[in-house]
């Protein structure tokens, strides 16, 4: 067979620190961030009464995405206010994102675990500040004691309720995008250390085949552009849905 | 590495065991340097025998504390940024050219507004012109229609009075003829009756008889 | 000439890990392929019948494909977890 060494796990995500605690996953973070305020803060600067071209326009298409196409959907116009908060959370992650398929960089920063994390928790703690906020206690009674169930069912309902709101909620929107980027970040390396085994490993006859994984790399990589953007679009959908939810409590 | 070969050939399974050490030669290639966390103590040009000696590092699934010190404080300093400066600046400016937009649409639609006004102002005065204008008109051909029957019949009275008089003069002549006629016709006979009795018949009576005649034959 | 070979490997423990994760994901990616291929089908025909409500049914269907991806993406972690 081929004598394809694929490196252990940590091998390709793990990143030896540049300064001291600061790592590739750092850098990306920040630059995010950066990126991030700079798209936003241009977009301030430029004028704005005029009709929208450049950088600004392209600020306004994520604003209206996110209202229109997040927000409207599923929090209605009560919603508009979470427009900052949803903001951020999908430009951080859409930039966390990106740098999977940005050459030199080549690592997402949401494959590992710590960024998927802290977001679904922080989402977590809102939802639920939302939801006490809004309705006061009553917000646990409507979450674990949904009404129009049977008196006797709640033995049931109610240990399910709990465990599908506030344990797998979290769980499941930490899980979700960060699985899916480490999976295609996986992807990506098996088929680049295919490709470079193939046409590198030293048998002539094997060079013309290694155009094969080659081609399933640029697709797999067109493929994760489009992971990226609809990762972030998951991630604060489900933010918005559970804040809204979690606002005007189902009758 | 122990692999078991197990071929299903037509006399029934057969299984081939083979051991094979990593010994390939392929292995050496690696040093501590391709590693990402170079292992404490170790050179990194100390050659290895895979990448399975590097530091293994904790499981994946395990969030790591830098990563999510780093990843957590630019997150939380972006999203106040985005609350409190970046998001209400475009906001701002993006309610106001909306804003902008709408009130030009309000002018554009009371501009329209009044333009139609105009137009309409403009038709009724036209509408009034036009139907001056067809008065005028009427009028004129009115007054024309008039002044041309007062004219033919002052024609047509002309005409006939001439036809009358001509009527009149050829009467006459008709008369005078007559008479004439009458008087010859009377004298012959006159002649004619006193040559054949011998003595003048009654002037009076000659003329009534001629004039009978003559009338009678005008009317026959 | 019928014979077909298996290539087993019977190592240590760590290459059963690895057989074994492999078995998990596989069995775990079976129930969410269906349930996406089925959701993503009734959402085309709903939005070809009501071309009108395209984008709720869209947004509803990345909610069902997000809910339902979850468990095959919890079957990769534990891939992860146990073969790696």
């Amino acid at each position: 067979m081929f004598a394809l060494e694929f490196p252990p796990i940590n091998e390709i995500l793990r990143w030896s620190d540049l300064f001291p605690s600061f790592n590739k996953i750092a850098i990306i973070t920040v630059a995010a961030a950066l990126i991030g305020s700079l798209i936003f803060l241009l977009a301030g600067n430029a004028d704005g009464s005029k009709a929208p071209k450049g950088v600004r326009n392209f600020a306004e298409a994520i604003v209206e995405f996110i209202e229109g196409q997040i927000i409207m959907p599923t929090m209605g116009r009560d919603g508009l206010g979470w427009t900052p908060f949803l903001l951020s959370i999908f430009s951080f992650i859409y930039l966390c994102n990106v740098p999977g398929i940005i050459p030199v960089l080549q690592m997402p920063a949401t494959a590992r675990m710590a960024i998927p994390l802290f977001l679904s928790l922080l989402v977590w703690v809102v939802f639920i500040g939302v939801g006490f906020k809004h309705q006061g206690l009553g917000y646990l009674k409507n979450s674990l004691f949904p009404p129009g169930v049977p008196g006797p069912l709640y033995i049931l309902v109610t240990p399910i309720e709990f465990i599908s709101t506030f344990l797998v909620r979290p769980f499941s929107l930490t899980v979700r995008l960060f699985a899916n980027m480490l999976a295609g970040h996986i992807l990506l390396v098996t088929f680049a250390l295919l490709t470079k085994e193939l046409v590198q490993g030293g048998n002539i006859a094997l060079v013309p085949v290694g155009i094969l994984p080659f081609f399933m790399l640029v697709f797999l990589t067109a493929f994760e552009v489009l992971v990226a953007f609809l990762q972030a679009y998951i991630f604060t959908i489900l933010a918005a849905v559970y804040i809204g939810g979690a606002a005007h409590p189902e009758h | 590495m122990l692999t078991a070969v197990v071929t299903y050939g037509s006399n029934g399974p057969e299984v081939l065991l083979s051991a094979s050490e990593g010994e390939e030669g392929h292995s050496s290639e690696y040093t501590y340097a391709d590693c990402s966390i170079i292992p404490e103590g170790k050179e990194p040009s100390e050659k290895i025998e895979s990448l399975e000696e590097c530091d293994p590092g904790p499981s994946p699934i395990m969030p790591e504390a830098k990563e999510l010190y780093w990843g957590a404080s630019s997150f939380v300093l972006f999203a106040l940024l985005m609350r409190f400066f970046l998001y209400p600046r475009l906001r701002r400016s993006m309610d106001a050219r909306y804003d902008s937009i709408r009130g030009a649409h309000a002018e554009a639609d009371q501009a329209r507004s009044e333009a139609q006004a105009e137009v309409a102002a403009y038709e009724a005065a036209l509408a009034e012109v036009k139907a001056e204008a067809a008065a005028r008109i009427e009028e004129a051909r009115a007054t024309l229609e008039q002044e041309r029957s007062t004219q033919l019949a002052e024609a047509n009275a002309r005409i006939s009075s001439a036809r009358d008089a001509a009527a009149a003069e050829a009467a006459a002549a008709h008369e005078a003829i007559r008479g004439d006629i009458g008087s010859a016709a009377a004298s012959v006979a006159s002649r004619t009756v006193e040559l054949a009795i011998g003595r003048a018949p009654d002037a009076a009576a000659v003329s009534s008889a001629v004039e009978g005649s003559m009338t009678s034959g005008a009317t026959r | 000439m019928e014979a077909f070979t298996i290539l087993a490997q019977e190592a240590d423990k760590a290459a059963a890990a690895a057989s074994s994760a492999g078995f998990a994901y596989g069995l775990a990616a079976i129930g969410p392929g269906i349930g996406i291929g089925y959701l993503v089908g009734k959402s085309v025909e709903a939005m070809a019948r009501q071309p009108e409500a395209a984008g709720m049914v869209r947004t509803t269907m990345f909610l069902g494909i997000a809910f339902t991806e979850a468990l095959a993406l919890i079957g990769f972690v534990v891939f992860i977890l146990i073969g790696l």
